[in-house]
């Protein structure tokens, strides 16, 4: 699997205040460590950026490949920051994100082509958020159709269903199957296209100390699925190890709770406890609540 | 080509519950099929059970009509207890409003001592809901608890910021909790496990909260489907508890239901029914003609099959 990893994000405050300050350590700090912990891509998520674009974008993406040898996933809703952070790449990198919006059409799909990169295509549209499997793939397809009139081939296509939070009242649990459902679909519908997540949106809204365990096992469920890709925290080191096939026996758990087996829990370490109980809820089987490694 | 309905057989049950002790109780919960869904395998054992709301202090925004059955006992909560009895109610619910610090903050002991007198009053069984203020709650509703020692009485609100002290007054003084969370299946379902850890899960009742007719009483009537659906289906312990409506604050604050009588009963009435169809297994009304209206409404015989 594609590991793009998260964490230079505008939203973080170190981050923030080292794009203003113009600062490189943090931001270089987090990369060298990204690196290291065997991120493929690394993502920038720099927000709109309205002041001094070009230059920041610039600042930001020369900051990242002093250190990190590796190529980045440009991640802006504005068009002139996005050029702006292709353009300083050294390495081929991945547009994140076009959608199916007109907008986003029309002005972030002829910079994939323009500078002959990877891009992301999220299922989001001008009516909203697609809910279920089919009708994310009915949106897909129209913007793909649309990439591939501009001359974006389907090898050069990322998709994103969008992972939304589990935790969300009476309907998380049913997005969260659906993305699921839509990643096993996709290379039947569309051959060639890879498919990415923002994956700890998942746990989005969980009590932090939880949010690990979610991330974790439903990355295990989505690979499962054929998941080409994902972007998250490569600093947890227990996803790497699931990344990378070295905990064979919680994979194995996971796997044996979405097939429904009706595992013995009292011959289960704690741990292996909490990967049956967080595999339960994903699978939709078990109600999700805030409460769900206590019940 | 002859038809055959489908007939479904669900292994889920509600927890029965019983309230009150010897001949004043009554048992809610118990069914085993989805609400109003007699054409299944399994029953519905208790009929939904109606309660009539009571305050503790001379209630200032009802409408005259709404007053008018206990016109001349209203300013005396044990005898306004007593005609709820004689019109018929299956159980008396005590509102302590005036505890609110809100209201006139009233003590905790005064509070306790007007339960017991009420409770002593009644041949039938009695709920208690506290002010809602969750650290008022926590020092009213643990004396409540242990005024009326034994006396199997229903208390709540149980919310998640006073469930520890205010869970285990209830236990320890043999009473049952009204277990209460913001219209949210995942929060009800965080505090019923939390609440679970020291309380015994048959002896919680779900309060969903019950919005009025007009006012969102849908998000109520999809999560209390839910709850049911869960726990009769899907068999989650966590929901597997009966359900409690409890909306005549809610309904006698709209402008349609002051408005006149006529309306003000239709709207609590379907405010009532909605929340029964819904699966509530017990009401709380402020207007006495509404019991026999809905009971009429919803039949008798059907539910003893």
């Amino acid at each position: 699997m594609i590991v793009i990893a998260e964490g230079i994000h505008v939203i973080a405050k170190t981050v923030n205040d080292a794009i203003k300050s113009r600062d490189k350590k943090p931001i270089q700090d987090l990369a060298r460590a990204q690196a290291e912990a065997g991120a493929d891509y690394i993502d920038l998520n720099v927000g709109f950026v309205r002041k001094d674009t070009e230059e920041t974008m610039q600042w930001i993406v020369n900051t990242v490949q002093e250190v990190a040898d590796l190529p980045l996933s440009i991640d802006t809703m504005n068009p002139v920051a996005m050029e702006a952070g292709l353009k300083a790449c050294k390495k081929r990198p991945l547009l994140n994100s076009a959608s199916g919006k007109t907008d986003s059409k029309e002005q972030m799909l002829p910079l994939a082509k323009k500078y002959d990169c990877d891009v992301v295509i999220s299922c989001i549209n001008d009516k909203g958020m697609p809910p279920e499997a089919d009708s994310k793939l009915d949106s897909i397809m129209n913007t793909v159709a649309y990439a591939n009139e501009l001359g974006i081939p389907n090898e050069h296509i990322w998709c994103d269903p969008i992972v939304l939070p589990a935790s969300t009242a009476g309907t998380g649990q049913d997005h969260a199957l659906a993305t699921y459902e839509f990643i096993k679909i996709l290379p039947e519908a569309l051959p060639d296209i890879k498919s990415i997540v923002g994956l700890s949106n998942i746990s989005s809204g969980v009590p932090v100390e939880l949010r690990p365990l979610l991330n974790r096992v439903y990355l295990v469920m989505l690979d499962r699925s054929g998941l080409y890709s994902s972007i998250h925290d490569v600093l947890d080191e227990d996803i790497m190890k699931l990344c990378r096939g070295e905990r064979q026996n919680i994979v194995d758990l996971i796997y044996r709770t979405w097939d429904g087996e009706d595992i013995d829990l009292s011959s289960l370490s704690q741990e292996e406890v909490n990967y049956v109980k967080t595999a339960k809820v994903l699978a939709g089987e078990v109600l999700y609540s805030d409460a769900w490694l206590e019940a | 080509m002859e038809y055959s309905a489908p007939v479904e057989a669900y292994t889920g049950i509600v927890r029965p519950m019983t309230i009150g002790k010897g001949a004043k109780a009554i048992t809610i919960g118990g069914e085993n099929i989805l609400p109003f869904h007699f054409f299944d395998e399994g029953s519905s054992p208790n009929p939904p059970k109606f309660a009539l709301e009571i305050l503790d202090m001379e209630p200032y925004d009802w409408p005259d009509f709404l007053v008018e059955p206990y016109k001349d006992v209203i300013s005396d909560p044990v005898k306004w207890a007593g005609r709820c009895e004689e019109l018929g109610a299956d159980a008396v619910c005590l509102f302590l409003k005036s505890t609110d610090p809100a209201e006139k903050d009233s003590p905790a002991d005064q509070a306790a001592s007007l339960t017991k007198k009420v409770v002593e009053a009644l041949n039938i069984p009695v709920i208690v809901y506290g002010s809602g203020d969750d650290k008022k709650d926590a020092e009213v509703l643990p004396k409540v608890a242990e005024a009326c020692d034994g006396e199997k009485l229903l208390i709540g609100p149980v919310l998640k910021e006073n469930y520890a002290v205010v869970g285990k007054a209830i236990l320890d003084h043999g009473h049952m909790a009204i277990a209460q969370t913001p219209m949210d299946i995942n929060l009800l379902k965080e505090l019923n496990v939390k609440l679970c850890h020291f309380f015994p899960a048959e002896k919680i009742v779900i309060d969903p909260l019950s919005p009025a007719l007009g006012y969102g009483i849908e998000y109520t009537f999809s999560l209390m489907e839910r709850i049911k659906q869960l726990g009769v289906i899907s068999k989650d312990s966590m929901t597997q508890m009966p359900m409690i409506a409890n909306f005549g604050g809610e309904v006698w604050k709209t402008k349609q239901a002051k408005e006149s009588k006529e309306q003000g009963l239709l709207w609590e009435g379907m405010t009532a029914m909605c929340l029964l169809l819904a699966g509530a297994n017990i009401l709380v009304l402020r207007h006495p003609d509404n019991i026999k209206l809905v009971k009429e409404t919803i039949g008798g015989e059907i539910w003893q099959k």
